[in-house]
This record gives C-alpha cells, sequence and structure tokens, in this order.
C-alpha cells in the first residue's frame, strides 16, 4: 500500500506532499529520496530504491520526479502504472503537467489524489468518474489561443482543410464543466508507431519491431459515441488474412477497456464513448515481417590507419520511402573512438550539417525525400599509441569504439505497419454549437534503429 | 487569478491577515484563505496556528471549501488532538448528510486524522455508512475500517466491524468487493491466524465474478487474492487459470502481472502432459514480451521478473532471444539485466546469435556494459560446452583490442573457461602472458597469476613472470597476495630444483611480514605441510580440482520457488525473500563461559518474566538460547510432576532449508532421566526425495556424541516431516569450543553434506548425583580464593526459598545447605558437569524483596582448566590443512565455518592437562 506520494521538482524542491498512512517519517522523506537518487552509482537501477524499510519508486516526467514509497511489498508495476496515470491526470486536469502548472494548482492536486488514492489504496484513475467528486477548478496561466504556432505538440494535425490545431489547444485541461460553454468540441486522433531496426555490419536485417498505439483525447461531453474505421485489411496474427491485398497485419493487439469490438470483426470498426481526456485506444505491434521496404539503408564505410591515427568514415544514407514522402529531423549518431580531435567533412547538400559532439559523430539531416540519395565523407583523427606500422589505409578491423550508427527521425502521414485511420465519426449532436473538430494524425517516428559498422 | 502568489515569503502579519480572511463573511474570501494556508502547508510553513479559525470555516455548505477545510485538517489533527475533538460534532453530522459526497468525505477523513480519541466518535458514524445506500459511501466505509484497525484494533473487532466487512465481499458494486478485499488482507496480515479472509471454492468464485466487472486497480486486488489460495485438486487449478487466462492481455501492466503471478502459482498443479499446459505455456510469452516495449522504469522491473520466470520454466521464453538484445538507448541497468537474461536463454540452438551480440556489445562505449558483456562471453562458455571453442577465440579477439579494460575482464573469464575446461585452450596462454604487464585490477591479477602457477610446466618464464609480481607484495590487494603464495607453492612442487629460494621468500613474506590472518594461516599450512611431508603436499596442492559449473549464477531452487510465489511484488525486483533478515553467519554468535554463571544462572533463578540479558542474546535461529532458554525452567517443571523432566526449550531452525538444497533442520535438546538426547525435525522443502541421512559431531567441549546413528526409516519425500529423538552420549572426544556450548554438526543425505551450529544450553549437562556432601561442600568452599568469586544479583524473583530450591532441583540444581541469617534465607546448592566439574553457588534471598543475590565461586569453570583429551599434534595439522584447503575451493558459508576450525587451532593452542 502506498505511503506518500510526492511530486519534486528537477532541483529536488517538493511541490506536492501527501502522506496517506501516517506510518511514515514524514516530509524529510523527499529529501531523503532525492539525495539518495542523486547518489546513486551508475549501474544500479533508480528504479525501486530501498532505505531503511521503505521502498521509492518514481517517475521522470515533464522535468518533475512523480514518487510514491511504501514500506510494504507491494506491486512495483502498479505503482509505476498509477504514477504514469497520475501524470496523464494532472495533464487533464492542470492542462499540462510542470512546475508551474502543479505549484499554481495545489488544492486542485490534493483533491485529486484525495479521490484517487483511500489509504494508499487506488480506487480510480479514470478522469471521468473522476469528474463527478473533483470541486476545484484548474487556474490556467493564459488563455488559449487557436494561432498559438508556437510549438507543434504530440497532439494536433499538421494541416487538415488548410487549419491548423496547435499544441496548446490540446494542452489545455478537460475539465470544462462550469467554465465557458463556448470551447470548442475536439478530437484529437493520433496513430504513432515507434520502429526498432537491429541492422548487422553486413546488412542483413537482424530485428525489426514496430509498436503502434491509436491516441486519442477528446473534449467532447462524455458519452458521446464515436466510430473509429480502420483499414479494411487490417489483420491480426499470423494466419489471418484479408481482402485481397497484400494485407496490414500485425502480431498482437489490445484495445482499452471502454471498446466495443462488435463492428471490428467484419468491418474493422472501433465503436466509443470516449470519457474526456487522454486514451489509448488501441496497442499492436509487429515484429520481424515488415510490410514495406525499411525507411532507411545506410551503406558505411571505413578506412583506419593505426599508424598515423587517421580514420576516414564514409557514409552513404539511402531514403526508401515512397517519393512523395520525406523525413524530418533526420540525425544520424555514431559514437567514436575516444580521443578524436579534427573532423574534416564533405557533405552531399548544403542544409546538412554534421559535428563532433560528446565523443560522437552527429550528422543532421533536416528533410529527407523518399527516394533519395545522400552522403557525408568524414576524416578524423584518433590520437593514441600508435598501433603496429601499417601500410596505407587499411579497411578491415575498425578501431574501437566506433559505431554502431544509431538514426532518429520522424516520419509524419507514414505509418510502418500501414495502419491508416480510415474515418472517425461522431454521432454526437453538437447542441447550437458548431460542428466538432476532428483532427486525425499519422505518424511514425524512430524508437532505436542502429546500423551496425 | 492564479494561486502562484501563495507561495511568496512569510511576511511578519501573514498570519494575521490570514485570519482575518478566514473569518470573513464571504465565501469566495474565505475559500481563497484556506487555499492560501494549505498552499503555505505544502511548502513547509507551520500555520497551525489558524487550526480553529480553519476549523470554524466547516460548517458550509460549499463542498469545494468543506473539502480544503478538511485537507487541512488530516494535515494537523495529530499535532492538535484536543482541538481536533472540535471538529468531531461537525464530522458526525456531515456523515448525515443527504449529498453521498459529504458522508464519503466526512467518514474518509475521520479515519486519516489518526487521533486516539477521536475513535469512539468514529464507530456509529462508520457503522451507518457500511450499509449506506450510495456504493461510493461504503466503499469509502470499508477501507475506514482498514484505518480505524491500524489505530484501535481491539475496538474494531468488539463493534464487529469485521463480520460487516466480510459481508461486503458479497456486495453488488464491483468497487465496494475490491475495497473489503483490500481491506480484509490487510487487516489478516497483522492476525495470521484469523481466519478473516476464508478463502474457498464459493468465494474464489465470488471473487473471479467481480474480477471480470471492477476497475483495473481493483482487478490487481482480486489477483494477488487469489494467488494466495491453493487450489483442492488441479481441475480447480485449471479453471481458475481459465478464468484468469483473458487478464493477460490487459493493456495495466500490474494487472498481467499480477495474472501470470496467479498463473505460475497454479501451473505447478497441472500435469505436464495435460494439453493445456502447454497452451498456458504459449499464452505466457506475449505478455511478457508486451512489456517490453514500455517505459525503461517499466522495463527494468519487467525484466527483473522475467529473470525469475527464465530460471523457473525457461520454456516460456526461449523462443524469444531477440526481444531482449541491447538497444543502444537503453539506460544501463535495462542493458545489463537484459544482458543477464540472455545468458540464461542461451543454448546450443542459438547461441552463435548470442556471441555475435555478445560481441559487438564488447565494443561499445559504455565501460560497465563492456565488461559485463565479456564477462557474459565467459558464461556462455561454461554453460554451453559447444560453443567454448568459439567463445575463447571471441575472447582472443578482444585480448587484441589491447583495451585495458576489455583484456582485464577476458583474463579473469579466461581462468573460469580453464576451470571448466582443463587441458583443452591451454595454447591460448602464450597470448595471455603478453598482456601481463597491463594489468592492473586485482582481479585479473590474481587470475593471471593463477593461470601461471596452474600451467607452471608448461610456461618456461614461470618463475620469472611470478617473481615480478613478488616485489610489490605488500602493496598487492589480499586476493592476489593468496593467490601468489599459492602460486609459487605449485611451481616449486612442480619446479622444486630452480624455485626454492623463491618459495621461501614468499613464504617468509606471508607469515612474517604480514598481518592479515588469511594470508598467515595460509602460508604456515604450506610451510608445514612442505616441511613435514612433501609428498603429501603435491597430492593436496596440485589435487584434481572439482569443475565449476554455470549453476553458480543461479538463484538456488528453494529460494527461486519463494520468489516465484513473490512475482509482481518488490522483492522480485530485489530478487530477495521479504523481511529476510541479515544472512545467517556462525561467527555472529559470541558467548563466552562467563555466561555460564552470569546469564546462565541468572535467569536460571529469575522469575518467568525474566529478560535474559544481552551477552546471551542469541540469534533464535541458530539454537536454543542458553539465557531465555533456561528462564522457562520453572514454569514448566513446577507443574509437571516428572523425576527429572527439565525444561525443552522450543524447536528452533538449525539449518534454513536455502542453505541446505531443500533440506530444513530444526530441533532442540532435552534431559530425560539422565539421558541427554536431541530431538531433530527434518523437512524436505526440496522436489525430490531424500534419503542416506547420517549425522556427525565436531568435537566439542564436553564431548557430545551420537550415541546412535541417525535413524530415517522412510525415504523423506517433498513436503514431508519426520521427527526423531536422537540419543547423545558425552563419551566423545573433547576440544574446547568458543563459546563454550557451541556443537558443530554436520549431516548427511544422498544430495550433499551440510554444516551447521548452534549452542546446546548446558542444563542439559548437569547430572542427577549433583548433590555434593555437607562437609566436602564447606571445605571446598573455604578453598576458593575470593577473587575466584563472582556474584550478581537476579530481580524479579518472587519465589520464596522452599520455591527456587523445588524448582532448581528438578533440574538437577541441588541444595546443600539452608540457613537463616539476618532475616535473610541463604541457600548453598552444588551440580555436576557431566565431565565431573563441580559448579557451587550460594543464594542469598530477602524474604519480600523480589531479587535474590548469587555468589558463585568459579574456579572450576574456566575454560583452559576443561580436561582436554591428549591428541596428536600431527593428526591436528594435518587435518586443518586439508580443511583449509577444501576451504578455498568451497562457497563463503562453508569456508567461514571451517575457518572457526583452523582459529581454534593457530589462536589458541591445545594444551596438555597437567
Amino acid at each position: 500500500m502506498i505511503s506518500q506520494f510526492f511530486i519534486l521538482s528537477s532541483k529536488g524542491d517538493p511541490l506536492i506532499y501527501k502522506d496517506f498512512r501516517g506510518d511514515s517519517g514524514g516530509r524529510d522523506v523527499a529529501e531523503l529520496f532525492y539525495r539518495k537518487l542523486t547518489g546513486l552509482p551508475g549501474d544500479e537501477s533508480p528504479v525501486v530504491m530501498h532505505h531503511d524499510g521503505r521502498h521509492f519508486i518514481h517517475i521522470r516526467h515533464s522535468s518533475l520526479y512523480l514518487v510514491v514509497t511504501t514500506s510494504e511489498n507491494v506491486s512495483p508495476f502498479s505503482l509505476l502504472e498509477l504514477l504514469s496515470r497520475l501524470a496523464t491526470l494532472l495533464g487533464d486536469y492542470c492542462g499540462s503537467l510542470g512546475e508551474g502548472t502543479i505549484s499554481r494548482n495545489v488544492a486542485l492536486v490534493y483533491e485529486l489524489l484525495d479521490e484517487v488514492l483511500d489509504y494508499g489504496y487506488v480506487q480510480t484513475t479514470s478522469t471521468e468518474m473522476l469528474r463527478n467528486f473533483i470541486q476545484t477548478e484548474a487556474v490556467v496561466s493564459k488563455p488559449f489561443s487557436l494561432f498559438d504556432l508556437s510549438s507543434v505538440g504530440l497532439f494536433g494535425a499538421e494541416t487538415q482543410q488548410s487549419k491548423v490545431a496547435p499544441s496548446s489547444a490540446a494542452s489545455r485541461p478537460v475539465l470544462s464543466s462550469r467554465s465557458d460553454q463556448s470551447q470548442k468540441n475536439e478530437v484529437f486522433l493520433d496513430v504513432v508507431e515507434r520502429l526498432s531496426v537491429l541492422i548487422a555490419s553486413n546488412g542483413s536485417l537482424l530485428k525489426v519491431d514496430v509498436q503502434g498505439e491509436i491516441r486519442l483525447k477528446s473534449f467532447l461531453p462524455s458519452g458521446s459515441e464515436m466510430r473509429i474505421g480502420l483499414t479494411e485489411e487490417f489483420c491480426v496474427g499470423k494466419s489471418e488474412l484479408r481482402g485481397y491485398g497484400p494485407g496490414i497485419r500485425v502480431d498482437e493487439v489490445s484495445f482499452h477497456s471502454s471498446v466495443n469490438l462488435d463492428e471490428f470483426e467484419s468491418h474493422r470498426i472501433l465503436r466509443l464513448q470516449p470519457p474526456q481526456g487522454e486514451l489509448t485506444v488501441m496497442r499492436y505491434q509487429l515484429s520481424d515481417d515488415l510490410p514495406s521496404p525499411l525507411p532507411f539503408r545506410l551503406f558505411p564505410s571505413v578506412q583506419w590507419d593505426r599508424g598515423s591515427g587517421r580514420l576516414q568514415v564514409y557514409l552513404k544514407l539511402r531514403c526508401d520511402l515512397p517519393s512523395k514522402s520525406q523525413a524530418l529531423n533526420v540525425r544520424l549518431h555514431l559514437p567514436l573512438p575516444r580521443g578524436v580531435v579534427s573532423l574534416s567533412q564533405e557533405l552531399s547538400s548544403p542544409e546538412q550539417k554534421a559535428e563532433l559532439a560528446e565523443g560522437a559523430l552527429r550528422w543532421d539531416l533536416p528533410r529527407v525525400q523518399g527516394g533519395s540519395q545522400l552522403s557525408g565523407l568524414f576524416q578524423m583523427d584518433v590520437p593514441g599509441p600508435p598501433g603496429p606500422p601499417s601500410h596505407g589505409l587499411s579497411t578491415s578491423a575498425p578501431p574501437l569504439g566506433l559505431g554502431p550508427a544509431s538514426l532518429s527521425f520522424e516520419l509524419p502521414r507514414h505509418t510502418c505497419s500501414g495502419l491508416q485511420v480510415r474515418f472517425l465519426r461522431l454521432a454526437f449532436r453538437p447542441c447550437g454549437n458548431a460542428n466538432p473538430h476532428k483532427w486525425v494524425r499519422h505518424l511514425s517516428h524512430s524508437d532505436a534503429y542502429v546500423i551496425r559498422i | 487569478m492564479t494561486d502562484s502568489k501563495y507561495f511568496t515569503t512569510t511576511k511578519k502579519g501573514e498570519i494575521f491577515e490570514l485570519k482575518a480572511e478566514l473569518n470573513s463573511d464571504k465565501k469566495e474570501k474565505k475559500k481563497e484563505a484556506v487555499k492560501k494556508v494549505i498552499a503555505s502547508m505544502t511548502v513547509g510553513k507551520d500555520v497551525s496556528a489558524l487550526f480553529p479559525d480553519v476549523v470554524n470555516c466547516m460548517q458550509t455548505d460549499n463542498l469545494e471549501l468543506k473539502k480544503l477545510v478538511y485537507l487541512y485538517l488530516m494535515n494537523y489533527a495529530k499535532s492538535q488532538p484536543d482541538m481536533a475533538i472540535m471538529a468531531v460534532n461537525t464530522f458526525v453530522k456531515d456523515c448525515e448528510d443527504p449529498n453521498p459526497l459529504i458522508r464519503a468525505l466526512a467518514v474518509r477523513t475521520m479515519g486519516c486524522i489518526r487521533v486516539d480519541k477521536i475513535t469512539e466518535y468514529l464507530c456509529e458514524p462508520l457503522r451507518k455508512c457500511l450499509k449506506d445506500e450510495d456504493p461510493y459511501v461504503r466503499k469509502t466505509a470499508a477501507v475506514c475500517v482498514a484505518k480505524l484497525h491500524d489505530i484501535n484494533a481491539q475496538l474494531v473487532e468488539d463493534q464487529g466491524f469485521l463480520d460487516t466487512l466480510k459481508d461486503l465481499i458479497s456486495d453488488s458494486n464491483p468497487m465496494v468487493v475490491a475495497n473489503a478485499v483490500a481491506a480484509l488482507s490487510e487487516i489478516a496480515e497483522s492476525h495470521p491466524s484469523s481466519n478473516l479472509l476464508d478463502l474457498n471454492p464459493q468465494s474464489i468464485n465470488k471473487l473471479l465474478t467481480a474480477l471480470n466487472e471492477c476497475t483495473e486497480w481493483g482487478q490487481i486486488f482480486i489477483l494477488d487474492c487469489l494467488a494466495n489460495y491453493t487450489p483442492k485438486d488441479d481441475r480447480e487449478a485449471q479453471s481458475i487459470c481459465e478464468r484468469v487466462t483473458p487478464r493477460l492481455s490487459h493493456a495495466n501492466s500490474a494487472v498481467v502481472l499480477s495474472a501470470v503471478k496467479v498463473l505460475m502459482k497454479f501451473m505447478e498443479m497441472l500435469s505436464k502432459d495435460l494439453d493445456y499446459y502447454g497452451t498456458l505455456l504459449k499464452k505466457l510469452a506475449p505478455p511478457l514480451v508486451t512489456l517490453l516495449s514500455a517505459e525503461p522504469e517499466l522495463q527494468y522491473v519487467a525484466l527483473r521478473n522475467i529473470n525469475l520466470i527464465v530460471q523457473k520454466r525457461p520454456e516460456i521464453l526461449k523462443h524469444e532471444m531477440k526481444v531482449f538484445f541491447v538497444k543502444y538507448n537503453d539506460p544501463i541497468y535495462v542493458k545489463l539485466e537484459k544482458l543477464d537474461i540472455m545468458i540464461r536463454l542461451a543454448s546450443q540452438a542459438n547461441i552463435a546469435q548470442v556471441l555475435a551480440e555478445l560481441k559487438e556489445y564488447a565494443t561499445e562505449v559504455d565501460v560497465d556494459f563492456v565488461r559485463k558483456a565479456v564477462r557474459a562471453i565467459g558464461r556462455c562458455a561454461i554453460k554451453v560446452e559447444q560453443s567454448a571453442e568459439r567463445c575463447v577465440s571471441t575472447l582472443l579477439d578482444l585480448i587484441q583490442t589491447k583495451v585495458n579494460y576489455v583484456v582485464q575482464e577476458a583474463i579473469v573469464v579466461i581462468k573460469d573457461i580453464f576451470r571448466k575446461y582443463p587441458n583443452k585452450y591451454e595454447s591460448v596462454i602464450a597470448t595471455l602472458c603478453e598482456n601481463l604487464d597491463s594489468l592492473d585490477e586485482p582481479e585479473a591479477r590474481a587470475a593471471m597469476i593463477w593461470i601461471v602457477g596452474e600451467y607452471a610446466e608448461r610456461i618456461d618464464n614461470a618463475d620469472e613472470l611470478l617473481e615480478s609480481f613478488l616485489e610489490g607484495f605488500h602493496d598487492e590487494s589480499t586476493q592476489v597476495q593468496l593467490q601468489l603464495l599459492t602460486g609459487i607453492v605449485k611451481l616449486f612442487l612442480k619446479k622444486p630444483t630452480e624455485t626454492q629460494e623463491l618459495v621461501q621468500q614468499v613464504l617468509s613474506l606471508a607469515t612474517q611480514d604480514s598481518d592479515n590472518p588469511d594470508l598467515r594461516d595460509r602460508g604456515y599450512i604450506y610451510w608445514r605441510l612442505l616441511s613435514t611431508d612433501p609428498v603429501a603436499a603435491k597430492e593436496v596442492v596440485l589435487a584434481e580440482k572439482p569443475l565449476i559449473s554455470e549453476e553458480t549464477d543461479l538463484i538456488e531452487p528453494t529460494l527461486l520457488d519463494e520468489l516465484i510465489c513473490y512475482i509482481g511484488t518488490l522483492a522480485s525486483v530485489y530478487h530477495k525473500p521479504p523481511m529476510s533478515g541479515p544472512p545467517l553467519t556462525t561467527s555472529s554468535v559470541q558467548m563466552g563461559a562467563v555466561d555460564l554463571l552470569g546469564g546462565g544462572l541468572d535467569s536460571l533463578i529469575g522469575g518467568t518474566n525474566f529478560v535474559a540479558p544481552p551477552t546471551a542474546a542469541v540469534p533464535a535461529s541458530l539454537g536454543a538460547p542458553i539465557g531465555s532458554g533456561l528462564s522457562d525452567l520453572f514454569d514448566l517443571t513446577s507443574g509437571v510432576g516428572t523425576l527429572s523432566g527439565s525444561y525443552v526449550a522450543p524447536k528452533a531452525v538449525w539449518l534454513p532449508a536455502m542453505k541446505a538444497k531443500g533440506l530444513e533442520i530444526s530441533g532442540t535438546f532435552t534431559r530425560q532421566v539422565g539421558s541427554i538426547s536431541m530431538d531433530l525435525q527434518l523437512t524436505n522443502k526440496a522436489l525430490q526425495v531424500m534419503t542416506d541421512f547420517a549425522i556427525q559431531f565436531n568435537r566439542n567441549s564436553f564431548g557430545l556424541a551420537p550415541a546412535a546413528p541417525l535413524q530415517v526409516h522412510a525415504p523423506l519425500s517433498p513436503n514431508q516431516t519426520v521427527e526423531i529423538s536422537l540419543p547423545l552420549s558425552t563419551v566423545g572426544s573433547v576440544m574446547k569450543m568458543e563459546p563454550l556450548n557451541n556443537l558443530q554438526v554436520a549431516v548427511k543425505n544422498n544430495i550433499d553434506v551440510f554444516y551447521f551450529s548452534t549452542l546446546y544450553p548446558l542444563h542439559i549437562l548437569f547430572v542427577e548425583d549433583g548433590k555434593m556432601d555437607r562437609q566436602m561442600f564447606l571445605a571446598t568452599w573455604k578453598d576458593i580464593p575470593n577473587e575466584n568469586e563472582a556474584q550478581f544479583q537476579i530481580r524479579d524473583c518472587p519465589l520464596n526459598a522452599e520455591a527456587v530450591s523445588s524448582k532448581l532441583q528438578s533440574s538437577n540444581i541441588f541444595t546443600v545447605a539452608k540457613r537463616n541469617v539476618e532475616g535473610q534465607d541463604m541457600l548453598y546448592q552444588s551440580l555436576k558437569l557431566t565431565n565431573g566439574i563441580w559448579v557451587l553457588a550460594e543464594l542469598r534471598i530477602q524474604p519480600g524483596n523480589p531479587s535474590c543475590t548469587v555468589r558463585a565461586p568459579a574456579p572450576t569453570l574456566r575454560p583452559w582448566s576443561l580436561p582436554f583429551v591428549p591428541c596428536q599434534g600431527v593428526v591436528l595439522v594435518e587435518d586443518a590443512v586439508q580443511a583449509s584447503l577444501q576451504a578455498w575451493l568451497e562457497p563463503e558459508s562453508v569456508r567461514s565455518l571451517k575457518r572457526t576450525f583452523l582459529e581454534s587451532f593457530h589462536i589458541h593452542p591445545v594444551r596438555l592437562p597437567r
């Protein structure tokens, strides 16, 4: 059972402190936690820490520490899940999670905590249920503006019907029960896939897997029904195949408990009545067998002269996306041997950038069009004890510490599994207000895209 | 309007300002003021002075304001209990409020105010709320019972709340059921014997039904509760498994893991031939794999659990090797855990793949990770024999990189590979020797020296190599010094002619210039061995070493089984069962012979509520503690009219199952009509049948020895317990032990030999003819010089002289004479030990004064006056050498036990009786 919950700022100052059972040493515990965390040796896990009969479990979220303590042998999974739910909840209720919003809404946070946890037992974490009990209104920093284009967050489509959904539209409190009813009725639906790839040095594909989720953030009144239509060729498991096409196949799929699957078997339609706030409608994963080619291939060649310490790396990056698509914010990260000093470079196009940072080569490519091919030639000096004299440049045995190369990127409007949302229909009848806005976005991004050298 | 202004620094009049605002007429202003107070409270300011003002705001119909006030109350009620009573009336009133939110709020807050005085007011409202029509109130009240129980357990039982709580398990609302289960589980924990959560097929069925309806958090309570249930047969186990399996695809990882725990536990009951068993195995893999795509924190916790599952049932994940491949952006703690699991899953089928991965990891940047990766290659070689050759060549490749820490790590693992596959890969020694100079870590140096010493005959310049290490002998760490000593002795035995000087040098360095007892002892042993009998030395030092196996990395089966029960709990992250105390070490027992007189007699005469003095406190698990044991003498013997039935301590665990591959031994000592026996209880907690039991005692202070072999008639099957009474004699060989009543026991069965040590209560050694003749008593008493007397007081002994006398007599402590001096009773006592030593004592009892004084001349009981049986010095030396040599090859626990043999030999030289 949970003894205490507290939120610390990134500097370790307590923002929220709540003791549920009165069995613990008081507020000093928060300080103790921070000291223990910062003094932890590198290879020890900070996730679960133990001190004097008390266990600390924490997550970091938006540079805040959310910590629970317990003195009993409870499930660490439930504590971690609870913490991430709390992070979502606090975001839902306070607008977004951050030091400022938390300290502006102390009373609200305590009220939420009292309803979520009683005597250290989790009661509920559903935004919907909690709405019945919460009295305090959120205090928000600034009014929302649809024209606030400062940043594009996870929610909000890039462009659709030439309209722009700014990030802050998605980061406002869902709790608008008594405040102005003029708030827009909006629904955000994201299909987000994370791609993990491991390519051996000989170019063979060792591992590929895709973790996908469909996330929904709804500002509609609760109980309004919606239907989400997925690609009809979508199938689950290895045996099943539908339609005539190659099929969009995933290995595993799980749905949120509020999703009604009556029409899923026949028409691949998910029906649900989402509560206000964020919700993961569906999670799926797919491994080993990707329907489309990998987005990137890297062809490295390394020349290494141990005698002179000269290291030459030639990297050729090919983007195998369809020519209409593009990858954004592509960054290649290549760890280099210790002590590399100088870097000279020849890049294939001017908007690219390459530099040495923290013992690694960083090659930034802001935008890569599908079907294009880019290259870079890098020369470095590796100081160190001179090895056996060699005859000119050799291609064998690269020095230790070089590689593996890893790529990070975003692929807007692209899903690696091929899964698409066909439609999002709302049964909701607006009462006098304009039609609800629906934002649907597809995005793939890299999780760990590693190419060994 | 934002709350940020509440965080401005305290000014002088802030409290007064707040006070005024709190007493304002305007509701909004009050609300803002309470919010300010709460904000101050959060940042640690003391706002307790405002207590009465805040409590005044409680009487309001505004729910938001009320909640804020309640929040304040919870925080300060404990420091201001008298004030809290002021609020009670409002609480009671609120519990009757038409609004269920207010009723629930009141009952929730009242329970959180941990003030004892408030509890009596809480009962009536709580009783009503437990039967409230609104489920929100009922579920809050259910938790409140647990809160109240924590403050005043007796009250909860007297008021019959527990029965009401049990009824709530059948409530129509799943939230109420979940909270009732949680509350009952918690209360049941503090009453282990009570049958609060009576799990039977009917109640299980109710829980399984509620499982489908309640929230995810409620599902966790229920699943954890199910895991404590033992199905009556495999059919029931299967049907529960079938109903739990759907939880495996839940989005909440805690639900998944709790379900996994239930399934892992109940699977034990299913027959492996069953089709269902295979189906279940297949169903377990995907949810576990899915957990690995979560955030790193969850991944880590999942990996720690998977590590256990993989050891218990490797078949579940044997095809999933790839998911444990390390990602470059994993945090280091995730990487290390994955590495460990990869090794556990490594088999002939996938070893090539694993090795290729490990080799990649060994070239990464992170030093810690690289080291672990190199080590992992070594573990692969030891685990999968077919891969050994490939592993060795991989390691050689890594040595060629000349990266310092990689080389050192590789040498350490190659040493282990030599141990596992002797005479197979020695061709690589030359390459290793090239790197001798670059080794700067003790472990690597020690490994290299071991290799040189072990293969001295194949290395031409072995003597030069070892000599080069010898130069800085004193600066080396103990590990290296010990290895160097052994290495040079090995070299000498292999090439005696050229290395005589070298061995002399190292022996003198070790024995004369070192103050490390380990090193010195080992040096002396070698020295004597070499000078007495070089042939025997060769046999001992160059004996064939037992092979190492990868089992050393595994968690012991009994511990593993225990940990499997804790899957999905914090214990599974630490890989330690909850509440495990400090490790048991035999050396932690400290009890001198003096305690026999001090603690022993003291407590012997003390009242039953006497607390053993700290010196006599012995970890209970190590044997019947002498002090507290004797203190109970009075109680047991006074009622029972047996002739000489002396006190028997309850059985204590002497050998925990964890330390003895599943064999648990507990026992105690008894003395009945002149015969001593050791009452043993053997329990088989392993999965295999145990047979061929035998027992042996080490020499001990009083020559205790088994008078008959240990007879276990039938083989001991798993989970079976057998009780044996082993008669003891006192004619065995004698050696002074430290503490005096220490007994070291070896028990053998078909699996292994186990060692433990225990302390026996000395009163089992008091013989029946211990009554000394009066004249002789007087003469002896006079002869004892005063300085040998010990004197101490026994408090809280409310008995009169007769009672004391008769109680002591039943334990063979006899009253020789009694007289009355100045209103005090003087008792003169005598007792005789089995080895003929007499102990005399004088007791002075003042009627009405609950303490009595003991004066005991103690010349006869000094440790060195114990008669030792003359023994052959040579024999002892050899025994000790053998014991120590074996000890180096064996795990730490056994080693420390055996070291006590050695120390008793070296530090307390045997004295022959005058």
